[in-house]
């Protein structure tokens, strides 16, 4: 893969040697650069045993992404994201048993869901001589639902650059006013609160080597509950804690790169789960890279998670079958093949993901049936002037 | 004995930051590369941290940060 003159320059000549495998470098970037993405999710359908009656077919949402990179002066980045998702499809809306006890499916109107999604946030960064800091300001709005977040993180360098401390701490404030509220007896408007802190430590081992470790803690209160499933009652108070690890290694013979990621996740829902995604950045002459990767997840089930729905039991016991707090796993793989066009850069992705109970780490007393699977199709371009 | 187990932490990563290799600044190179990068594709990890949020009960751990969404 050809390098860009800017980032060698960048690597060889700033006074603290920045190191790019270290999140921000302490340069602003040298060159806008104005990036475009473009992306297709869909879904599985469930088969008629999972949903014995009504809609079979899950999620295909069409994503766009803008992002735009700016240096302004000496010392200072600014950057603008656009977001935009257009969604159709189903969803689980509360599950029964079938004749043999065995939990079945059913699903959101017969005419299913229709959203958007619209996103942007704003970003700058200011740059000094072993560091930086910066922040963030955004907003997101669908049919019903509307999030307003900030941010601010910032990093410095010692021990030679070789070591460096990260830290960042984010607010988002979401209000929910679900569709149909009347129709099907929902909540008509309710918000939640989130609030995360995190610390990190970047260390460079050797010359071809570095590892990062980070801890950061969320705590969310108000409305957690899904106001689209029929029968979900959740507490309204989540302490999520994180440990994250990730590992750069490059290897010059093959002239690429692994990386290697694991993530430690527990709630007090009580779901604990444990991620590793793995990536080999294998460049093919100076134009050309190709990016095979694998991640396998997998949780442990909530305490209050049920698959067959207790309609008798009242809603100020918290229960809920919602697949995505059930115990699974899953494992998905991916390609990336990307195209250095000199100001232009190419990327075409295409991903596999499949969630089983069999593939679950924990323990699975209460397998979900509405497990999902789903393929994504990306294409990037990236163009720098 | 917290106290007590904060400091063996700060202690092991002292040993472990002063145990690895002096790199000078004219041998990080290949650190430099693109592809060494945390994040080499900001737009991917995005979308990945979203497609997963909005499918899996974990989430956070990563650069990358948002609000939240309604996604089912």
């Amino acid at each position: 893969m050809k390098r860009k003159p800017s980032r060698g320059l960048i690597a060889l000549s700033t006074t603290a040697l920045a190191l790019p495998g270290i999140s921000s470098a302490d340069a602003p970037p040298t060159e806008n650069t104005l990036s475009y993405k473009i992306s297709n999710y869909k879904e599985d359908d469930l088969s008629r045993e999972q949903v014995p009656f009504g809609e079979l077919g899950r999620y295909d949402i069409d994503v766009h992404q803008f992002q735009y990179v700016a240096p302004v002066g000496r010392n200072f980045s600014v950057s603008v994201d656009a977001n935009y998702e257009n969604m159709s499809g189903a969803s689980p809306w509360f599950s029964t048993a079938n004749a043999d006890g065995e939990p079945v499916i059913n699903m959101s109107g017969a005419s299913g869901i229709r959203d958007r999604r619209s996103e942007l946030s704003i970003g700058a960064r200011y740059y000094m001589e072993n560091g930086n800091f910066g922040g963030y300001v955004g907003y997101s709005e669908e049919d019903d639902y509307r999030s307003s977040y900030i941010g601010v993180s910032g990093e410095i360098g010692f021990n030679n650059d070789l070591t460096r401390f990260s830290y960042g701490f984010s607010h988002a404030a979401d209000d929910i006013f679900p569709t149909d509220a009347e129709l099907f007896n929902r909540v008509r408007n309710e918000d939640k609160q989130s609030t995360s802190a995190a610390v990190g430590l970047s260390q460079v081992i050797n010359q071809f080597s570095v590892f990062q470790t980070a801890f950061s803690v969320t705590e969310q209160s108000g409305f957690l509950t899904d106001p689209y499933k029929l029968q979900d009652s959740r507490p309204d108070n989540k302490t999520q804690l994180v440990l994250s690890n990730s590992y750069r290694h490059f290897f010059v013979g093959p002239d690429a790169a692994l990386h290697a990621d694991y993530r430690l996740y527990h709630d007090d829902f009580g779901i604990t789960s444990h991620t590793v995604d793995l990536a080999w950045y294998q460049n093919l002459g100076r134009d050309y890279q190709i990016v095979p990767n694998l991640r396998y997840y997998t949780q442990s089930a909530a305490d209050f998670y049920t698959n067959i729905d207790d309609f008798l039991k009242p809603l100020s016991e918290h229960q809920s079958s919602d697949y995505r707090l059930s115990a699974f796993g899953a494992i998905s793989g991916g390609i990336h093949f990307i195209a250095d066009l000199g100001d232009w850069t190419a990327t075409l992705t295409a991903e596999r993901y499949i969630a089983n109970d069999k593939y679950s780490g924990f323990e699975v007393t209460q397998p979900s049936p509405a497990l999902v699977r789903f393929v994504r199709v990306s294409i990037g371009i990236d163009y720098s002037f | 004995m917290i106290s007590k187990r904060i400091l063996v932490l700060i202690l092991c990563t002292g040993i472990f930051i002063t145990g690895c290799t002096q790199v000078r600044p004219w041998e990080r190179g290949y650190l430099a590369r693109e592809e060494m990068l945390w994040d080499a594709d900001a737009l991917e990890r995005q979308l990945n941290d979203h497609i997963f949020f909005s499918k899996e009960a974990s989430s956070g751990g990563s650069s990358a940060a948002g609000g939240g969404c309604g996604c089912n």
